[in-house]
C-alpha cells in the first residue's frame, strides 16, 4: 500500500498538530523546576518516525517547534532555540537507532535515547550560548535523571499507542524499515 | 510489558550509566580551593593557604573581621557588618567562591589550581 502524496501530507500535518496541542498544554502546567516536563510530544514524534519513515519525523518534529511556539508567544526566544535544540539533538540520536526498530529496539529505547538527546542538546545550547556560567553543569545530572524517567515514561506510551490495531496497521512493515 | 527487545535494556542500562556517571563527575568536589585571597581596600591582596585549621583576624575600618581557615574552605566566623552578609556566605569551599564585609571594606575568595569565574551577569 503506497499512499498518495497528499494522504502523506495530511498525515504528517495530523500528527504536527497533535504534537503542537500536546506541547501547548504542557506548557500550560506549571512545573516546579524549569526544564523538567514530562515530553509528551516525544510520543507524536516516534510514531510519525515508525509509521511514516525518517522524512516525515523531521516534518513532525520541526513543525513542532515552530508551531508551538508561535501558538505560546516564542518565536525566535531562548525558549525557541533551546526547544529546536533539543529537537534536532532528539532526532540526530533517532538517525542510527531507528533502524534497530522494531526487531532489536522498541519504543522504549528510541524514546529513552531521544529523551537523553533532547536533554544534553538542550544543555549544550544553554552552556555555550544562553547562560554561559561555570556552575551550569551542576544541573545536568538532576535534568539527565528527570530525561531517562519521562523517556521511559512517554517509550511505555508509544509502545501502547503504537500497539493499537489502528496505529498498527500503519505501521511499515518490519521486513522493509532497512530500506526506508 | 510485551514488545520490548532487549536493545530497549541496553539503552536505559546506557542510560543509567549515563546519569550516573554525569552525577559522579559533576558533584565530585574535584580540585578544591588550596588558598584565601584577602583583598582589602587600600592593601594588598594577602594569600593565606588553606592547610592547617586556625583562626586569623582582619583589622578593618569598622572592626575586626574573624576567619576561620580549615583545609580546603574558609568561612567569615564574625565580622561588624549588621546583616551578617560576610558571615552567611557560609564555608567557601569551591575555587571561586566569596564573601564580603562591605563595612570592612573586605572581600574573601578562596582559591583552586583552576581558575574559575566568581560570577558573570548579562
Amino acid at each position: 500500500m503506497t499512499a498518495d502524496p497528499g494522504d502523506y501530507d495530511r498525515r504528517i500535518a495530523a500528527l504536527a498538530a497533535l504534537a503542537i496541542g500536546l506541547q501547548v498544554i504542557e506548557a500550560a502546567i506549571p512545573s516546579p523546576v524549569p526544564g523538567i516536563k514530562p515530553g509528551l510530544a516525544n510520543v507524536i514524534t516516534l510514531v510519525a518516525l515508525v509509521t511514516l519513515g525518517w522524512r516525515a519525523a523531521i516534518a513532525v518534529t520541526l513543525l513542532r517547534v515552530v508551531g508551538a511556539s508561535l501558538l505560546l508567544g516564542t518565536l525566535l526566544s531562548p525558549g525557541f532555540w533551546l526547544s529546536l535544540a533539543g529537537a534536532l539533538a532528539a532526532l540526530s540520536i533517532l538517525a542510527p537507532l531507528w533502524r534497530l526498530y522494531p526487531h532489536h529496539l522498541s519504543a522504549l529505547g528510541l524514546a529513552v535515547a531521544a529523551a537523553l538527546a533532547h536533554t544534553l542538546g538542550q544543555f549544550l545550547l544553554a552552556w555555550a550560548l544562553i547562560i554561559p556560567h561555570p556552575q551550569l553543569p551542576l544541573l545536568l545530572p538532576p535534568l539527565l535523571l528527570a530525561a531517562l524517567i519521562a523517556g521511559a515514561v512517554t517509550g511505555i506510551l508509544t509502545n501502547s499507542v503504537l500497539s493499537d490495531p489502528r496505529i498498527q496497521r500503519h505501521v511499515r512493515n518490519p521486513s522493509t524499515t532497512g530500506t526506508g | 510489558m510485551h514488545g520490548l527487545r532487549w536493545g530497549d535494556a541496553l539503552v536505559v542500562t546506557l542510560a543509567l550509566a549515563l546519569v550516573g556517571s554525569a552525577f559522579g563527575l559533576v558533584y565530585t568536589p574535584a580540585g578544591g580551593a588550596t588558598e584565601l585571597v584577602v583583598t582589602q581596600a587600600g592593601a594588598a591582596p594577602r594569600h593565606f593557604p588553606l592547610n592547617e585549621p586556625r583562626t586569623i583576624g582582619i583589622e578593618g575600618a569598622a572592626g575586626v573581621t574573624t576567619i576561620r581557615i580549615e583545609p580546603g574552605r574558609a568561612r567569615c566566623l564574625h565580622s561588624p557588618g549588621s546583616q551578617n552578609i560576610c558571615e552567611r556566605a557560609g564555608w567557601l569551599e569551591r575555587p571561586g567562591d566569596m564573601a564580603v564585609s562591605l563595612p570592612n571594606r573586605l572581600v574573601l575568595q578562596v582559591r583552586g589550581p583552576g581558575t574559575d569565574f566568581d560570577s558573570m551577569h548579562f
